[in-house]
């Protein structure tokens, strides 16, 4: 006999496709998602308490271990966080490296993003194809700072090194090669039936929605917002360069995909650019070994590969600790929005709503 | 043949008696410095402290003149050389790239509008460090966030971060609540803050942006501020049954130790009696510190 009632089923939090812990609960009727709720918290270690019991240079680490995909961007964030609380200029050829090493970050954040979420709904292909490219870029991290993932790759300040010699002519080997490989995965996505099937018209935000739920970055872009930090509130040395806002209006997982993907074309532009402008003198400003803070508040945003990261900062008059120590992590916010798209819509098509949120947990709970 | 192996039940060895090594009560980790002063942001606060240090400063330069006179009167009645005059003492100049940005008066159109606009209820506003503050009063939060989305010369249609600060220290509020505004049209950010006491409940920002519905979830789960007329208001980031609220400046960072273990299933006590026992071989405290 059949039965008509609702079925609750979880998913996660331990599911491959939820990138991390991340638990959904989720009411179905049939195949159709009625009600959606995502449950955080899994990966909770208490990073805004610990940064507040340490001094202002120390916080860096924690900012690594928030995104770990991409610990530049949240670095760069921070780093200038704390510049604008001190009123530190910072040197214009570290603003330069910043900005290149950052774009670098973005393009392996999107190689991330597009990898698993090509193989979350089916593509296994494009998933070796970027991690090769990936790996070119970790590689450069590991030359500039030792480090592949957790870079902690800027002081406040500026940088603790220049770049190493021989940076310059892998970066350039890089972007010599990165177009096609763009056009590769290309080929293998967006003419191909299966994944437009799977993207085209699934999981739908619209720029009024987005803007209610406070959605940035490549999701809020792909529904005809042409909202860039980069471009509005500029920082690092942006200003000075020559790039597009991509954007698009369809609001669908598969507009979102052409945002990113346009987007990484616009990376490697400003990374050209950043090499070939590239300003000699000192990449480190004059600071002195312990930063007391008078009585101030700073908030902070930059533009991560997910959205719009943010830091507040509050610094107490002679104290080398911050105050407060708060975070917007662009991937908390954009996940509120997971009800809003996976609602009304198929329980195969969460999957592709998760991707295309592009989150990581580490970040989400802090 | 050989006779089957018949594996022996481990014997579990009496636990040593307390106290545990490892004292949670006792650690340091766990002691707490509170903050003695009220790092609050405001022109009128830094106007108050700039004036009494120029007021120091200056009784300080008369008492070293008045010394110098009658340091001059002494020699010269015992017959002595006369003392050399003071020099006015100049604030050290560090040689950096530091350059603190102070509160500033507002002379921004927005923060002059809100308070043309709000009147009474705008308590402060003032610029630092290239942005807008604007410091209302605590029931009049939602008034505003209405006033900065749909006013047409304000605009500010996201809200992008919401957080809260624990200042114990101070009288007559416990917490202030920060609301970042962004206006994506004209490219502007601006700052709400109230000032809200233990206990009292703001009105929630969800009825004017919907984005703060995680947001103040979090401020429930971190910092203990209910929000009235909130769709969920439940913890977030800790689980459900959590003790205190790790963000207040009087928890410390280690946390209040190990959580007591429930033992739903364990209806004999037996399991219960193991793990205490083991972990009182491994020096650990499994059971709650008792309040001082």
């Amino acid at each position: 006999m059949f039965k008509n009632e609702e079925m609750e089923i979880n998913l996660g939090p331990q599911h491959p496709s939820t990138h991390g812990v991340l638990r959904v609960k989720l009411r179905l009727d049939g195949e159709t998602i009625t009600h959606c709720k995502p449950v955080i918290g899994y990966l909770h270690r208490g990073v805004e308490k610990i940064c507040e019991n340490q001094s202002f240079f120390q916080g860096q680490v924690w900012t690594d271990r928030m995104d770990y995909c991409s610990a530049v961007a949240n670095n760069l964030g921070w780093a200038e966080a704390n510049e604008k609380l001190f009123g530190i200029t910072v040197p214009r050829r570290a603003q330069y490296i910043r900005t290149l090493l950052n774009e670098f970050n973005r393009l392996a954040s999107h190689l991330i993003w597009l990898a698993t979420h090509a193989l979350d709904i089916g593509a296994m292909t494009v998933f070796l194809y970027a991690f090769r490219e990936r790996e070119d870029i970790l590689d450069m991290n590991e030359a500039f700072c030792g480090s592949r993932l957790t870079t902690t790759a800027f002081r406040i300040g500026g940088l603790r090194e220049d770049l190493p010699p021989g940076f310059e002519k892998m970066a350039r080997k890089f972007l010599a090669k990165f177009p096609t490989c763009l056009e590769e995965y290309e080929n293998l996505l967006s003419e191909n039936r299966i994944w437009k099937k799977r993207t085209v018209g699934v999981a739908l935000l619209s720029a009024d929605d987005a803007i209610a739920l406070g959605v940035t970055g490549p999701v809020l872009r792909a529904a005809g917002v042409p909202y860039d930090i980069r471009k509005a509130f500029p920082y690092a040395a942006y200003s000075e360069m020559d790039f597009e806002v991509p954007t698009q209006t369809a609001a669908d997982t598969y507009a979102r995909y052409l945002v990113r993907m346009a987007e990484m074309r616009q990376s490697a532009r400003i990374i050209q650019q950043c090499l070939d402008g590239l300003p000699e003198g000192p990449v480190m400003a004059k600071i002195p070994k312990i930063l007391k803070a008078e009585v101030n508040e700073v908030y902070h945003a930059t533009e991560a590969p997910k959205g719009e990261i943010g830091y507040y900062l509050v610094g107490e008059k002679g104290s080398a600790n911050p105050y407060r120590f708060h975070v917007r992590a662009p991937g908390f916010i954009n996940l509120q929005s997971l009800p809003k798209m996976a609602e009304g819509g198929l329980i195969a098509d969460i999957v592709a709503a998760i991707g295309t949120l592009d989150i990581v947990l580490g970040e989400i709970d802090r | 043949m050989t006779d089957p192996i018949i594996p022996q039940a481990p014997e579990v060895p009496e636990a040593p008696a307390g106290p545990y090594v490892y004292d949670y009560a006792a650690s340091p980790q766990r002691q707490v410095v509170m903050p003695k002063t009220v790092p609050l942001p405001s022109y009128r606060t830094y106007q108050a402290e700039v004036k009494a240090a120029a007021e120091a400063d200056e009784a300080k330069w008369k008492k070293m003149q008045a010394d110098y006179e009658t340091a001059k009167a002494k020699a010269e009645a015992e017959g002595k050389d006369a003392p050399k005059p003071p020099v006015r003492p100049v604030p050290r100049k560090d040689d950096n790239d530091v350059k603190i940005p102070w509160p500033q008066e507002a002379k921004d159109a927005d923060l002059l509008l809100l308070q043309a606009a709000l009147g009474d209820k705008v308590e402060e506003i003032f610029e630092q460090a290239g942005e807008l503050t604007c410091q209302v009063a605590k029931d009049a939060i939602l008034e505003a966030l209405h006033l900065c989305r749909d006013h047409a010369d304000l605009k500010y249609e996201m809200l992008a971060d919401q957080s809260a600060t624990h200042y114990p220290a101070a009288a007559g509020f416990a917490f202030s609540v920060v609301y970042h505004l962004t206006s994506i049209s004209r490219r502007k950010r601006l700052r709400l803050r109230i000032l809200v006491p233990e206990g009292f409940v703001p009105e929630s920002a969800c009825a004017v942006y919907p984005s703060a519905n995680w947001m103040e979830r979090e401020i429930f789960d971190m910092l203990g501020i209910g929000f009235a007329n909130h769709p969920d208001m439940t913890r977030i980031l800790c689980p459900d049954d959590w003790e205190g609220h790790a963000l207040r400046k009087d928890y410390p960072v280690v946390g209040w130790g190990q959580r007591d273990v429930a033992f739903r299933e364990d209806r004999g006590g037996m399991i219960e009696r193991i793990a205490l026992q083991k972990a009182g071989q491994l020096g650990i405290n499994l059971k709650q510190p008792k309040a001082e």
